[in-house]
């Protein structure tokens, strides 16, 4: 193998474009693996550990793109090389009549009162500073901005009537137009406030297949309930649903916050003038400390009965019966072998991730992570799972320097095949998540990975259960049904919930009781 | 903020839907046009410095 590259200095392009361009050369015969990042540390130890090093590339700085090749002769990465050369070219030339900044952005549409912002952390906060300053709400997508930034942000918008979806905010809905990460949901009369991306997905995806619709869906930011922030973009989202006239149920989506926030929360929520349910995922017994505020702790449970309070009835219902998986779950469990006994999953949704764990849980079963709900569980090495194992492939420590799971496979891949060469797993569990800038073919980026681990167990005598659920609907872009039919053909289990995903691996691993 | 809330600008983005400047990953912008949503792209390539480094620049000029 003729390992080779290319640095082209201060060429930027943002890590959707350059997963692409990585595909696009991986796609080509004779090429081995291929690389397209930004010159970041971070990006450069990973080339490293790759195989790929020398002055040509520990020269390249953050602002610089590095391409990598690894082929089967020199003249198939020349010819590669050259192609994208070309491509590139291309593309620079498309951006050239692009404005430059906002504030030229802002030119060719003064009308506009919405930032999306998905730059990379470190410059996120003073992007989102200038689109406030001139008025704009913002939607801010990217992660590693500071605690410190995200108050001052969080402060001016309040002063000024406008609100701040984010730092780390995936998915909104405003009007039934979707933002970043969302699913094609029709409109209606529920309205959604959430910190959770992945979250605020499910329940509008479930919400749409019960008939029901969405007024809008309001990300805040995944610490905007903490102590420190204190949860002025989920007063703001509060206030505004309250105020909407097409909104007629509030739910809120979240993990639990502190002990002080809480507090804090549970008194807004009973002011509410609207029937509000809240969905603090994990918090377990049913019932709620709040007069007047529907409290629950899976995001289908909160689609059903935010669906039951606008008079609709729920597809799928908010408690589960799990005997009517008996014989699914006995048909499983017969064709394993005696040593296998583990649940590991392999998630893109940090929230599902954290869903799942809370129902395994439920159940008295121990589960480590690297997101784990009980810090002594957390893993000591990511890349190594423990007993029963559940994994968010989405957190930083995966996705620094490359696009997320939800857009690119390739970490998945490599994982679950991986958990199949261990004798003691049983069961796998995946999320897939569909909607606009996911993957155009998520389930079929996984299959054939997912009929090769299923093989390597059947050749050892064993059976691997895969057990999974679709986050989408029927209008998006990779179509709910066509993705499901692709995994039940596979010999995936598929259900209809994450929750509902992760109480069938539990009576897996567990037996019925 | 004060009361109602429907006149603030929030109020106005609920009221008459997204119209947007895009800044980043531009499948964003791409997915938002597709819908039908008003937006400009911007051409965003990182600053010489980063947000830290142009605070304390911000301090001392």
């Amino acid at each position: 193998m003729i390992r080779s590259g290319i640095v082209r200095e201060n060429r930027y392009f943002d890590s959707m474009f350059l997963m692409q361009v990585r595909q696009r050369m991986e796609r080509e015969p004779g090429v081995h693996q291929a690389a397209a990042v930004m010159g970041t540390d971070t990006n450069k130890g990973l080339l490293g550990r790759l195989g790929f090093t020398g002055p040509w590339l520990s020269a390249a700085g953050p602002n610089d793109l590095i391409v990598a090749v690894e082929g089967e002769s020199s003249e198939i990465i020349r010819a590669v090389l050259d192609r994208l050369e070309e491509f590139l070219t291309q593309k620079v030339k498309e951006r050239e009549e692009r404005p430059r900044t906002l504030a030229a952005g802002l030119a060719v549409l003064p009308q506009a009162n919405l930032a999306v912002i998905s730059v990379p952390g470190r410059f996120a906060a003073r992007e989102a500073r200038t689109a406030l300053e001139h008025g704009l709400n913002v939607f801010l997508f990217s992660s590693n901005v500071s605690v410190e930034d995200e108050i001052a942000l969080k402060s001016l918008a309040h002063e000024q009537g406008l609100l701040v979806m984010g730092p780390d905010c995936g998915t909104a809905i405003i009007r039934g137009m979707g933002i970043g990460f969302a699913n094609v949901v029709r409109r209606g009369s529920i309205g959604i406030v959430g910190s959770s991306g992945t979250g605020i997905q499910e329940v509008t995806c479930l919400v749409h297949q019960s008939g029901q619709g969405v007024s809008h869906a309001i990300g805040t930011g995944s610490r905007d309930l903490s102590e420190a922030v204190g949860g002025v973009s989920t007063w703001a989202a509060l206030g505004v649903l309250e105020d909407d006239p097409d909104t007629k149920v509030i739910v809120l989506v979240s993990k639990p916050p502190g002990a002080k926030p809480l507090a804090r929360l549970g008194g807004r929520l009973q002011k509410c003038r609207k029937p509000v349910l809240a969905c603090l995922l994990g918090t377990g017994k049913p019932g709620s400390p709040w007069e007047q505020v529907h409290l629950v702790s899976t995001l289908d449970a909160a689609a059903a009965r935010a669906v039951e309070l606008v008079g609709g009835r729920p597809s799928v219902p908010d408690s589960p019966d799990p005997t009517t998986w008996v014989a699914s779950v006995i048909r499983e469990r017969a064709q394993m072998s005696s040593e296998q006994k583990y649940v590991r999953g392999i998630f893109a949704g940090g929230t599902f991730c954290y869903e799942a764990q809370h129902v395994l849980e439920q159940g008295g079963i121990a589960v480590h992570s690297n997101a784990p709900l009980d810090p002594r569980l957390a893993l000591d090495d990511p890349m190594r799972s423990v007993g029963h194992t559940l994994l968010d492939l989405g957190d930083e420590q995966f996705t620094e320097g490359r696009a997320h799971p939800m857009m690119d496979a390739a970490l998945r891949i490599e994982r679950l095949l991986l958990e199949a060469r261990h004798a003691e797993v049983a069961v796998v569990m995946l999320d897939f998540i569909l909607g606009h800038n996911a993957s155009p073919d998520p389930v079929g980026d996984l299959l054939p990975a997912i009929s090769q681990a299923k093989r390597a167990v059947a050749g050892r005598g064993g059976y691997l259960s895969v057990v999974a659920s679709v986050c989408g609907t029927d209008g998006d872009p990779q179509g709910l049904q066509a993705q499901v039919t692709g995994l039940e053909e596979a010999g995936v289990i598929v259900l209809p919930s994450n929750a509902q995903a992760a109480l069938y691996c539990r009576a897996l691993v567990e037996g019925l009781r | 903020m004060s009361e109602p809330l429907e006149n603030t600008p929030v109020g106005l983005l609920l009221r008459e839907g997204p119209r947007a400047v895009n800044l980043g990953l531009a499948g964003f912008a791409d997915a938002l046009r597709a819908q039908g949503v008003p937006v400009v792209s911007v051409d965003w390539t990182p600053p010489l410095v980063d947000d830290q480094t142009a605070a304390i620049l911000d301090r001392l000029l």
